[in-house]
C-alpha cells in the first residue's frame, strides 16, 4: 500500500499546506531549544547557549526550503503557483493580453479549420474494409502516350479471370437512366458495375443482399438493382419494405434487391446495375473503371509484375486491339482527393502554417517587449534566489498559458468556420462533410498550442538575464532595454515580415492563376445561355424516334419568341464526359503513330451559333449531313464532319484541312470520313484545360444528343418551366436535369481555384495584419524610450522632417530584408505548387512587384502612428521628464 | 544549492537513509536525539546537520518508512519524535545486508594486492 500512503502525503502537503509549514516551524523550533539545553547544560551561559544553537541550527528559512524541496508535490505546487503568477501578469495588462490571444486564436482558428479538412480529405481512411489493400487500375497504350485509360470490357473479364494477385477485381461504368414510376420521372444516376463491386469495397448491404453472379449469369441482362442509401431515404423514406419492389429505369425494369451503407464519398451513386461477362464482348472501346483488392500479402509491385504477364499475352492473343498495351496500378488513396487536390490541401495546409508562424512570432516579439519592461521584477526574483531555470519556467507559463487560451478561442473559431462552410456547402472540398473536430484535429490542436506557447516564449525566456542582476535593478525606471532584446525584436519582425511575404505571394500567384483562368478566352459564350440534358431511353436509340424527338423539341425551342438560336450536343460542355477516338489523315493509314487522340461529340446543326463557337473555314453541318454510324445495310453515303481548329492544325498543319479525309477511330471501326468545316477552338473540357481537339460529328437515328443549349435575347433564367412542360408535353417519361445556366456551369467549374484563391487571399490578408502590429509595436515601442533622445534633438536644432526620416528608417530596417529574404524563399516554394497554377509562372514578376509594394506600404503605414507621435515632441516637456 | 557539500564528515549518497533507519532501530528519537544517535553509532565520525536531517526525514515520511508524533523530551520539551514503520524495519534489513556486502566486497577488494 506505499502508493497510497503516498497518495495521502500528497494530500497532505497539498490541501493542508500551512499546518504542514507550522509543523516544520515548530519542529526546528524545537530543535533548536533542546540544542540550546545542551549547551545550557554543558554550562554556557544563556546568550552564548542561544547563540551557539542558531549557530548550528543554520538558517531556519534554509532548512524549511529544503525540506519542501524533496516533500511530494513540489513540482505540481511550483507550477501551480506560476500558472496563478502568470495569470496574474497577464490580468495586469489586458490590452496586451486581449491582443495576443485574439492573435493567436485566429491563427490557430484558420490551421484548425484547414487540419479538419486536410485530415478528412487525406488522412480519415475511407469507410472500406481495409482500405489499404484497395487499388485502381487503368490500361496503358505507352507507345501511343496514352499512360492511362478506362479498360475496356472483355479486357477487365481476362485480367479478372487470369490474374493470381487479386482478392477481387471489380469493375463500374457511370451512367444515367431516367427513373418512372416513382413520383416524377427524374434521371438518376445508375453506375453499372461487375457482381463483385461490393465485394471488392469490402462493403456490405444493410438491407437485403449484395449481387451474386446468378443475376447475371451467361452475360443476360441484369434485371436487379441496389439503392445508395441517400436515395433510398430521400425516394423512399428509408422504407425497408423496398426490397422486392420494380424499379423502371428507361425501357427496363429492376426488381430492388438491396440497400447500400451509408457513405459520404465515392459510393454515392443513386442506383447500382450488375453486369456479368459473357460471350462477344468488346474489346476496343474503353469505357469501365477497374478496381481491385489485392490478396493478403501481395505487394503493389508483385500485382505489377503479375499484370504485365497478362498484359503480354493479351497483346499476342488480340494484337488488334491490345497491340503495346499494359496496365497501370495506383493507390486508392487518389479516389477522394486526385493529385491537384492534394497538393492545394498541402499549399493550404502550408499557409495556415506559415500564419500560425507569424502570430507566433507577433506574440514572442510582445512578450519580449514587456519582458524589457519586466527587467526590474525578473532581477528582484533573481536576486530572492529563484535561479535562471526558475525564471525561465516562469516566462515560458506565460507563453504558453496565452497560446492555451488562444487555442481555445480558436477552436471556438475552427468549430464555427467548419459549421458555417459545411452549411453553405461550399464547393470544391472533397469530403468536407465529414470534417469535424474529432480527436485527431483536437490532438493536432493541442500539439500546436503547445508548440506555439514554446516557440512564443522562446525569444523572451533566453532573455532572461543570468547575470548582471544588480545592473538591472540599478537601470530603475529607465527600463532601457538591452541592446540584444531590441536586436532580437528587430530579427522577429524581419522573420514575419519574409513569412508574410511567402504567404502574399502564394495568395497572389493563385488570385492571378484564378482571373487568368476565368478571363482565359473560353471559346464559347456562356452569357444568357440555358443547358439542360433530357436522357434518351433506349428504344430512341433503335429507330427515327430519337432523332425525331430532338428535331420537335429544337423546334420548339426555337419557336419561343426572345430565342435567338438553340442547339444540341452529346455531352456537355466543361463538366460533361469527354469521349475520345484515335484520327489520322487518309494518307498515312497505314502509319500508326501518326494517329491523334482527339475528343468526340455528337451535335445538331445549331449547337455552333448556340454557344456561340465561330466558323472559320468552310461551312457548319446541315442537316443533309448523315450520322457517321449507319446500318450495315445502307450504302454508305459520305461522311461529313467538323473539326476543332486545333485539332485542323495537328492534322494538316499549314494546308486547308476542308476537303481533307480523315480516318475517325484509327485502329478500330476506321471510319472515313471528310471534314467540311473548321470552327474556333473552345475550352469545352473545363477552363484549365488546353483548348480542345474535338470532332464534331452529325447527330441523326443512332447518334443521338442529350444535352441542350437555349440562347435567348435576356436572361434565360425564368424558362425552366416553359422548358419543363415542353418536355413533359413530347413524352411524359422523360426527365429534364440538371437545368441550369451556361455561366453557372462556368463558375461552378472553376469552385475549387476559386475557393484556394479567396482562403489563401484570406490567411495572407491576416497575415499583412499581423506584420502591420509587429512593425507597429517595435517601432512605437522603441520611440517610447527615445522620447528624451527625440526632445534633445529638437532642442538642439533638428527639424521636424528629419525626426521624420529617422523614425521612418528606424521603422523600415527590419522590414527590407525581411521582403528580401521573403522574396527568397516565395521563389523557392512557389516552384512546388506550379501545378496549382494556370496562365502564369511561379515566378510571375507582376505578383512579387505588387507584394513587395504592398508590404512596403504597410510597413510605412505602420510606421505613421509613431513618427506622428516622435514629430510631436515637445522638447520642454520630454526634457524634464528625464 | 542541494548537493551537500565534501567534508571530512561527509555522508556517502544514501547512507544517511540507512544511518537514520539504524538510529532509530531501538526506539522513537527526535530529531537532535537522532543526530546525537548517529554521533554515537558512528564513533563521532559522521555528524548529521539538520539541513540534511530535515529534508532526509520528511522525506522517508513521506515514503512511509517513518511515523511521526509529537511528544514530550527528556526535559520535558515538545518535540516531534520518530519510529520506524514495518516498512521501515524492511528497508533497514534490506540496506544492511546491502552494505554489509558491499563492505566485504570492498574491503577484499582492496586486501588482494
Amino acid at each position: 500500500m506505499a502508493w497510497w500512503h503516498r497518495m495521502k502525503m500528497l494530500w497532505r502537503n497539498l490541501a493542508r499546506k500551512r499546518e504542514v509549514s507550522a509543523d516544520l516551524d515548530e519542529e526546528i523550533r524545537a530543535y533548536q531549544a533542546m540544542l540550546e539545553d545542551e549547551h545550557l547544560q554543558a554550562g554556557a551561559d544563556l546568550a552564548t547557549a542561544r547563540r551557539l544553537a542558531l549557530l548550528e541550527t543554520g538558517g531556519a528559512q534554509q532548512i524549511k526550503e529544503e525540506v519542501s524541496d524533496i516533500r511530494l508535490g513540489v513540482t505540481l505546487e511550483t507550477v501551480a503557483s506560476e500558472l496563478r503568477q502568470s495569470l496574474r501578469g497577464l490580468r495586469r495588462n489586458p490590452s496586451l493580453t486581449l491582443l495576443a490571444i485574439l492573435m493567436l486564436a485566429l491563427g490557430m482558428g484558420a490551421s484548425i479549420t484547414v487540419f479538419s479538412i486536410f485530415q478528412a480529405a487525406l488522412l480519415q481512411p475511407m469507410p472500406f474494409r481495409e482500405p489499404d489493400r484497395l487499388v485502381e487500375l487503368w490500361e496503358t497504350r505507352l507507345a501511343r502516350n496514352i499512360d492511362r485509360s478506362s479498360f475496356s470490357l472483355a479486357n477487365f473479364w481476362d485480367v479478372h479471370d487470369r490474374n493470381h494477385s487479386f482478392e477481387e477485381l471489380a469493375a463500374y461504368r457511370y451512367d444515367n437512366a431516367n427513373l418512372t414510376g416513382v413520383g416524377e420521372p427524374q434521371k438518376v444516376s445508375a453506375s453499372s458495375v461487375s457482381t463483385g463491386f461490393l465485394r471488392t469495397l469490402g462493403v456490405a448491404p444493410v438491407l437485403g443482399r449484395d449481387f451474386v453472379d446468378d443475376d447475371v449469369r451467361g452475360g443476360s441482362e441484369s434485371s436487379v438493382a441496389l439503392l445508395g442509401n441517400a436515395f433510398w431515404k430521400q425516394q423512399f423514406n428509408g422504407d425497408a419494405n423496398v426490397i422486392g419492389r420494380t424499379l423502371r429505369l428507361g425501357d427496363r425494369a429492376y426488381t430492388v434487391v438491396g440497400v447500400l451503407p451509408r457513405s459520404h464519398v465515392w459510393l454515392n451513386d443513386q442506383i447500382y446495375i450488375p453486369f456479368g461477362s459473357g460471350p462477344n464482348m468488346n474489346r476496343g472501346s474503353w469505357e469501365f473503371s477497374v478496381i481491385g483488392r489485392l490478396a493478403k500479402g501481395v505487394s503493389l509491385e508483385a500485382a505489377s509484375i503479375d499484370l504485365e504477364q497478362i498484359a503480354a499475352s493479351l497483346d499476342q492473343e488480340y494484337p488488334q486491339d491490345n497491340k503495346g498495351m499494359g496496365f497501370l496500378l495506383g493507390s486508392a488513396n487518389e479516389w477522394v482527393a486526385r493529385t491537384n487536390t492534394r497538393l492545394a490541401l498541402w499549399v493550404l495546409l502550408g499557409a495556415v502554417g506559415l500564419l500560425m508562424l507569424i502570430a507566433c512570432l507577433n506574440v514572442a516579439n510582445l512578450l519580449l517587449a514587456r519582458g524589457t519592461a519586466r527587467h526590474r521584477e525578473i532581477a528582484i526574483r533573481a536576486a530572492l534566489g529563484a535561479d535562471r531555470t526558475r525564471l525561465t519556467r516562469f516566462v515560458m507559463m506565460e507563453s504558453l498559458l496565452l497560446s492555451a487560451l488562444g487555442a481555445l478561442l480558436g477552436l471556438g473559431i475552427a468549430f464555427l468556420s467548419l459549421r458555417a462552410m459545411q452549411t453553405l456547402q461550399i464547393q470544391g472540398l472533397s469530403r468536407l462533410d465529414d470534417a469535424s473536430l474529432n480527436p485527431w484535429v483536437l490532438g493536432a490542436a493541442v500539439f500546436i498550442a503547445l508548440m506555439t506557447g514554446l516557440l512564443a516564449g522562446l525569444a523572451p525566456a533566453v532573455h532572461v538575464p543570468n547575470g548582471a542582476i544588480t545592473g538591472f535593478i540599478r537601470d530603475g525606471e529607465r527600463q532601457t532595454g538591452g541592446r540584444g532584446a531590441n536586436r532580437l525584436r528587430a530579427a522577429l519582425v524581419t522573420g514575419e515580415v519574409a513569412l508574410s511575404f511567402v504567404l502574399l505571394v502564394g495568395a497572389g500567384l493563385l488570385i492571378r492563376s484564378f482571373t487568368e483562368l476565368v478571363n482565359v478566352n473560353h471559346g464559347f459564350q456562356s452569357e444568357n445561355r440555358m443547358l439542360f440534358s433530357v436522357n434518351m431511353p433506349s428504344s430512341y436509340w433503335q429507330d427515327d424516334s430519337g432523332k425525331q424527338f430532338i428535331d420537335r423539341l429544337l423546334g420548339q425551342l426555337e419557336a419561343l419568341p426572345d430565342t435567338l438560336a438553340v442547339g444540341s450536343i452529346s455531352h456537355r460542355p466543361v463538366e460533361g464526359g469527354n469521349p475520345g477516338m484515335s484520327i489520322a489523315t487518309h494518307a498515312t493509314t497505314a502509319d500508326a503513330a501518326a494517329s491523334h487522340w482527339a475528343g468526340w461529340r455528337i451535335t445538331s446543326p445549331g449547337y455552333f451559333r448556340a454557344i456561340g463557337l465561330p466558323l472559320l473555314r468552310g461551312r457548319l453541318i446541315n442537316d443533309q449531313d448523315l450520322s457517321v454510324w449507319r446500318p450495315r445495310d445502307k450504302a454508305t453515303p459520305a461522311r461529313h464532319v467538323v473539326i476543332s481548329a486545333a485539332l485542323a492544325a495537328l492534322l494538316f498543319p499549314n494546308e486547308d484541312a476542308v476537303g481533307k479525309q480523315v480516318v475517325l477511330w484509327k485502329g478500330q471501326s476506321n471510319l472515313n470520313a471528310e471534314v467540311v468545316g473548321v470552327v474556333g477552338n473552345n475550352h469545352e473540357r473545363g477552363l484549365a484545360d488546353n483548348p480542345a481537339l474535338t470532332v464534331y460529328i452529325p447527330y441523326g437515328p443512332g447518334a443521338l444528343t442529350s444535352e441542350f443549349v437555349i440562347h435567348t435575347r435576356g436572361n434565360p433564367s425564368g424558362l425552366a418551366p416553359i422548358i419543363r412542360s415542353m418536355v413533359a408535353g413530347l413524352d411524359p417519361r422523360l426527365p429534364v436535369a440538371d437545368l441550369r445556366s451556361f455561366d453557372d456551369i462556368v463558375h461552378r467549374s472553376v469552385s475549387p481555384q476559386r475557393l484556394n484563391a479567396s482562403l489563401l487571399g484570406v490567411f495572407s490578408g491576416m497575415a499583412l495584419i499581423l506584420a502591420m502590429i509587429g512593425i507597429y509595436g517595435v517601432l512605437s515601442y522603441s520611440m517610447s524610450h527615445r522620447t528624451a533622445e527625440i526632445g534633445l534633438r529638437v532642442a538642439l536644432g533638428a527639424s521636424r522632417s528629419s525626426i521624420l526620416r529617422t523614425t521612418v528608417v528606424q521603422g523600415m530596417r527590419p522590414a527590407l530584408p525581411g521582403i528580401l529574404l521573403g522574396a527568397i524563399a516565395a521563389w523557392w516554394l512557389s516552384q512546388a505548387f506550379a501545378n496549382l497554377l494556370f496562365g502564369i509562372k511561379p515566378f510571375d514578376p507582376l505578383t512579387y512587384a505588387a507584394v513587395t509594394v504592398l508590404l512596403s506600404l504597410t510597413a510605412l503605414a505602420a510606421c505613421y502612428l509613431p513618427a506622428r507621435r516622435a514629430m510631436r515632441i515637445d522638447p520642454a516637456v520630454a526634457l524634464r521628464a528625464e | 544549492m542541494k548537493q551537500p557539500k565534501p567534508s571530512a564528515t561527509a555522508l556517502l549518497q544514501g547512507t544517511l537513509d540507512v544511518l537514520i533507519l539504524k538510529a532509530l532501530a531501538l526506539e522513537g528519537l527526535h530529531g537532535l536525539g537522532i543526530s546525537r544517535r548517529i554521533e554515537q553509532i558512528s564513533g563521532g565520525a559522521f555528524q548529521v546537520k539538520p539541513g540534511s536531517l530535515f529534508p532526509a526525514l520528511h522525506r522517508m515520511e513521506e515514503a512511509g518508512w517513518l511515523s511521526a508524533s509529537w511528544g514530550e523530551s527528556e526535559n520535558n520539551r515538545r518535540a516531534k519524535f520518530y519510529q520506524l514503520t514495518p516498512a521501515g524495519r524492511r528497508q533497514l534489513q534490506d540496506e544492511t545486508e546491502q552494505w554489509t556486502r558491499i563492505s566485504s566486497a570492498m574491503a577484499q577488494a582492496l586486501e588482494t594486492s
